[in-house]
């Protein structure tokens, strides 16, 4: 799996990013798995191109290093999230599992 | 009145919100109790460090230092941290699978928080090794109970207990941090401060996204708000924070 990709909506930018693998649990929660663990380097997360965005913006939502993630095509701080993605209709439905 | 520091806390990472349903809708109506609280610690840290700049000595940096700036300093917060291991029972393991990975990642960011205060105190010249700091009291107690800590009473009774905690006092950490960091220009208080604030963003962001994503339950939310509950109450840990706000009034 290629990652970092150009392709990727989002990039994780390591110069900013603590490592704190919060993107990567939250990705994997909703079953998007587009947070990868590089299988070079230093095992850096990065994000490939199962990602949706904008169809999805929760990590954005629990990524607690500003300036750490960015939108591909604009170059697009995302952290903290603008106001634009963070709207009612972009947040994962949970609901409590039946007893 | 909101503090403004409070305010831009509250937009840029309180509100902010992955997933509907019950566990968002729990943390934010809990918040609101919070509130209060988190501005009077902003209130707080704004007078203590504007005293601190007016001191006419620097005594309050070595002694920042050797307390941290919530009773963690150089060798309490790895002390307390290795008696919070998070145990998931075997049935529960499916379901809380990733906490157990962050409680470790917790473990190892309290082994640098801790460094971090020895560091600056090497670089202030405060002491000339470490070890120094083994006989030295300041440097090894909590004053305020915690819900988890050396004052704690219970262990990890609850896989989602320490989002509780992680979440109403991380946030305290965090704006207390930021507010010291809006007034002070001193290269080695903005290293102690600056470098700490990313690491207690990361475990109020972790209890923030657990409550989020896990709390779902009436079930679930007690035992969290069993935690809320307790530093909440005059001498948790929340409520003192607070009361350094009433001391600024006075």
């Amino acid at each position: 799996m290629a990652t970092q990709s150009k392709q990727a909506p989002l990039f994780i930018d390591h110069e900013m990013c603590t490592e704190c693998r919060m993107c990567y649990v939250v990705c994997r929660e909703i079953d998007l798995n587009a947070v990868v663990i590089a299988p070079e380097a230093q095992h850096l997360y990065e994000i490939d191109e199962r990602c949706i965005y904008p169809g999805c913006t929760v990590c954005l939502m629990y990524c607690p290093a500003p300036g750490s993630i960015v939108e591909t095509s604009t170059g697009r701080s995302l952290v903290p999230p603008p106001a634009d993605v963070h709207t009612d209709e972009l947040k994962w439905p949970r609901k409590a599992p039946k007893s | 009145m909101l503090e403004p520091i409070l305010q831009d806390f509250l937009d840029k990472w309180v509100y902010p919100t992955g997933f509907s349903g019950p566990g968002a809708e729990f943390r934010l109506k809990e918040t609101e109790r919070f509130i209060p609280v988190w501005n009077n610690v902003v209130i707080g840290a704004l007078h203590k460090a504007n005293e601190q700049l007016n001191s006419e000595n620097e005594d309050w940096k070595r002694n920042g230092a050797l307390g941290g700036y919530s009773g963690e300093g150089p060798h309490m917060s790895i002390k307390q941290m290795s008696t919070q291991l998070l145990s998931v029972s075997i049935p529960q393991q499916a379901k809380y699978i990733d906490l157990q990975r962050m409680r470790a990642r917790q473990v190892w960011d309290e082994v640098k928080h801790g460094s971090l205060h020895a560091d600056i105190l090497l670089r202030g010249g405060w002491i000339k090794k470490e070890t120094e700091l083994l006989d030295d009291p300041r440097a090894a107690n909590q004053g305020d109970p915690a819900y988890f800590g050396l004052t704690a009473m219970v262990p990890h009774i609850h896989p989602l207990s320490r989002a509780g905690q992680n979440y109403l006092e991380e946030a305290v950490a965090c704006l207390r941090l930021i507010s010291v960091l809006s007034v002070m220009e001193d290269p080695l208080v903005r290293h102690e401060n600056d470098s700490q604030l990313l690491e207690e963003m990361m475990h109020f962001i972790e209890g923030k996204y657990q409550i989020d994503a896990y709390a779902l339950t009436p079930e679930d939310q007690e035992p969290i708000k069993a935690v809320f509950d307790y530093l909440l109450r005059p001498w948790g840990r929340s409520a003192a924070h607070a009361k350094e706000a009433e001391h600024a009034k006075k």
